[in-house]
């Protein structure tokens, strides 16, 4: 490019500059700095006046360089470089001095003020005289979507996303869709889980647009925003779509084990159905327990069933990924207020499961065979707890899930006596009016503090020691069954997600979002959205919410068919890099590779993976990765101007 | 007060981070907080940008101290990991300054979020006080472009 021409505009932002920087000083000081056509001041250099100005400028005196003298970048830096492009300069030929934010507003001393301002518009017009012009790119884009995990949150997403016009993969890990609400009996005092889920899944059933994989993992994720590749392995279900669901292939089967499904309550064979309203509405094996007896295979005049089905791999190309695979509850340690050691100490997702129509006791409180005269709640299990394998965050959505439970129990069983030992309600928001209900149908609140409450197994039976907070006195309370509210963690295949789809892990080991406020639902990298409680505890509402939140913003990125690339990335100078691959280790988004040109090995950004953090640039030995907009040279000149020094180069 | 003013005023340059440090700075000049004009301030988009040549150059130009500044470990960084390169290079790079004879306590690696507005006033407050302390770097080394 030719000899830099710049252009140094102060702006006086009313008072708030001028009122500490003797503006007039530090244009006569910018005039003299090398490669500075022109100086000027304006009051305020972002109105229209002010812009036209430089407009003008730039015309007037061949300029191809601009130093704007203002605010903080983050305020107005967008707003000149709209500016300088209308006045045909490339828009990254901007560089902007913060005098406000880092100056004026920090400091009284007019004297100093104005002297550090003079320096920092010394450092700006420094890296101004090497800017470079710099182009976005744009690459074309698949227009389909995958969404990972068949939760509540990921088949919203994936209707939001099909209703719009896109085409989704909804990719489930386990046998059926539905995820975990499709288990609970009541999200709230008029809805059941089920209903809510199966409305959704005919939904799914008349979406052409959706195609559901269960049995499927992600197993691997190359590409980039708007061009992912995704390698999904389908393991064998051996039950094929002429299943009737006849259910005498269950009856032949050998294998038992605990059916997670109902989350332990009852025991399930190796072929079986999740759930009255699975989808699809087949049976299906479960390949990690069956012993290949051949019975079932046997037994089922459908031909259903082929044992021999092996498992497959599918390779999809999408524009973007939604990962949506929800979490795990807690599990409590054997012994935590007696659990596991009493057949009447259930969690708080058993007792929801029980309440379910579809459970084995057919939506009746029944535990250890009765119906219990007395059930207390014990809550904050695993959550707000500094025991081995607890969590410190609350998991939000146990108190209104106990106190709806509470509610529907006092409603169906009004002879049953309903005990919440708490350490604080956490009803929030509109959930407040349930906790309200819950004491107006005489359900017992019993506060407990740092002493929690000691669960006694004795001949007599089950009670509760606790230390009441409200009247400061021990009580004992005689109860026939314990449900203990467990909370929710990071699923226990979060590891594998992260190494394959480069999600980043949070403080409390569940995925992070990009920037809660600036960038929620995205992942850091572009082109993966989240929703649901792999970010972290949710109720079922706010999951469902997050779906749709994720979807619009997959969409928003679909729609267009093409991705416009920044342009301030990694750029490799193939004459001088040597191929030793210490950016490809640092880089944090997979985004440098090496490759051989005619012999030699050079490093390969992809440009639409790179993100323009700059750390390869950094790490580079040779000087070959540069970090557009950030360039050694750059950043060097500015480094320098700070003491009045130059660069040649 | 004249002596006030023949007092050594130790000059800082600071690399800051686009998403977490230089937006508390940002947040100090908006919140009207105060404090003394003796730090300059270079925006890079992640901590991890930082080259300690860079750092060794404003050294050798006269800087009499450096603070690098990014997102907090382990998870508020933008860029995933960016901060963790910079420890990793500046814990390392914190040890050559000895060998070079440079006090470690001229330069800093801080992590001060987007909110931290007033961990950056103290930051350079604290600074400023020990670079005073320690008084004018005089170098004894020269580095080579």
């Amino acid at each position: 490019m030719s000899e830099p021409r710049i252009g140094v505009y102060v702006c006086h932002c009313g008072f708030n500059i001028a009122g500490t920087v003797d503006v007039k000083k530090v244009v006569e000081f910018a005039k003299n700095l090398p490669n500075v056509v022109v100086a000027k001041e304006y009051v305020f250099m972002c109105s229209e006046p002010g812009q036209d100005l430089i407009k003008e400028d730039i015309k007037a005196n061949n300029l191809n360089r601009i130093v704007v003298a203002a605010c903080s970048p983050s305020l107005h830096e967008v707003t000149f470089r709209t500016a300088i492009k209308e006045a045909g300069l490339n828009k990254y030929l901007l560089e902007m001095a913060n005098i406000r934010e880092h100056c004026s507003w920090v400091h009284h001393d007019k004297e100093k003020a104005t002297e550090k301002a003079k320096e920092i518009v010394r450092m700006a017009v420094a890296k101004a005289r090497y800017l470079e012009p710099l182009e976005e790119l744009e690459v074309g884009a698949e227009t389909s979507a995958l969404v990972l995990g068949g939760g509540i949150a990921g088949i919203r997403a994936a209707l939001e996303l099909a209703n719009y016009g896109f085409h989704v993969y909804l990719v489930e890990k386990s046998p059926t869709i539905g995820g975990k609400a499709a288990l609970i009996g009541y999200i709230d005092p008029q809805t059941k889980g089920a209903e809510v889920v199966s409305k959704m899944i005919d939904k799914i059933k008349e979406c052409p647009r959706i195609q559901v994989l269960t049995n499927a993992e992600l197993i691997q994720l190359g590409g980039f925003v708007g061009n992912y590749n995704a390698k999904i392995r389908i393991n064998p279900r051996f039950v094929n779509e002429r299943c009737t669901l006849c259910g005498e292939c269950e009856e032949v089967c050998p294998v038992e084990v605990a059916n997670e499904y109902n989350f332990g309550l009852s025991r399930r064979k190796a072929i079986f159905l999740p759930f009255a309203n699975a989808y699809p509405p087949y049976y299906a094996i479960d390949y990690r327990v069956c012993v290949k007896c051949g019975e079932c295979e046997k037994v089922c005049r459908f031909r259903a069933i082929n044992l021999k089905e092996e498992a497959k791999i599918l390779e999809l190309k999408v524009g973007t990924l939604i990962v949506a695979t929800g979490y795990d509850p807690y599990r409590p340690f054997k012994g935590e207020y007696g659990y596991g050691l009493h057949p009447n100490i259930l969690t708080l997702f058993q007792l929801e499961r029980l309440l379910d129509p579809d459970s084995p006791t057919k939506g009746e409180l029944i535990i250890g065979g009765k119906i219990p005269k007395n059930i207390a709640f014990i809550q904050c299990v695993g959550s707000r707890n500094t025991t081995p394998g607890a969590k410190e965050y609350c998991s939000r959505m146990c108190c209104t899930t106990a106190i709806n439970s509470a509610i529907k129990i006092k409603e169906r069983y009004p002879n049953t006596n309903v005990y919440i030992l708490y350490k604080d309600i956490m009803t929030y928001g509109s959930d407040e009016t349930l906790y309200e209900e819950a004491g107006k149908k005489l359900v017992n609140f019993i506060k407990f503090e740092e002493k929690i409450p000691k669960v006694l197994i004795t001949p007599e039976g089950l009670f509760i020691e606790v230390f009441e907070y409200t009247i400061q006195e021990n009580i004992r309370i005689p109860v026939d069954a314990i449900v203990l509210s467990i909370g929710m963690l990071p699923p226990r295949d979060i590891e594998e997600l992260i190494a394959v789809t480069r999600v980043s892990c949070g403080g409390e080991g569940f995925v992070r979002e990009a920037h809660l406020k600036l960038a929620p639902v995205e992942a850091p990298t572009k082109g993966i959205f989240l929703a649901g409680c792999i970010t972290g505890p949710k109720n079922i509402l706010e999951s469902i919410r997050m779906g749709s939140a994720a979807a619009a913003k997959a969409m928003a990125l679909l729609s267009k068919g093409k991705i416009t690339i920044e342009p301030m990335i990694a750029q490799v100078n193939e004459e001088k890099c040597s191929g030793c691959a210490i950016c490809v280790g640092v880089c944090p988004y997979s985004a440098i590779s090496i490759k051989t040109v005619n012999g030699d090995r050079i490093a390969h950004v992809e440009k639409a993976l790179c993100m323009g953090c700059g750390t390869c640039s950094a790490a580079c030995p040779s000087g070959a990765m540069q970090h557009l907009g950030f360039k050694d040279l750059q950043l060097l000149a500015q480094t320098r101007a700070v003491f009045g020094g130059e660069v040649h180069g | 007060m004249a002596e006030q003013k023949s007092e050594f005023e130790p000059k800082i340059v600071v690399y800051a981070c686009n998403w977490c440090t230089y937006a508390a700075t940002d947040l100090a000049g908006t919140s009207r907080m105060s404090y003394p004009p003796n730090v300059r301030i270079i925006r890079v988009m992640c901590s991890g940008r930082v080259d300690p040549q860079l750092v060794l150059q404003a050294f050798a130009d006269g800087a009499d101290g450096v603070i690098v500044a990014g997102c907090h470990p382990p998870a508020d960084c933008h860029y995933i990991e960016g901060n963790y390169k910079a420890y990793r290079r500046f814990e390392l790079f914190r040890k050559l300054l000895g060998a070079m004879g440079i006090e470690q306590e001229r330069f800093r690696l801080e992590w001060i979020s987007a909110a931290e507005a007033s961990r950056w006033v103290q930051v350079v407050n604290e600074m400023v006080a020990q670079l005073k302390k320690l008084g004018p770097l005089k170098p004894n080394m020269e580095v080579r472009e």
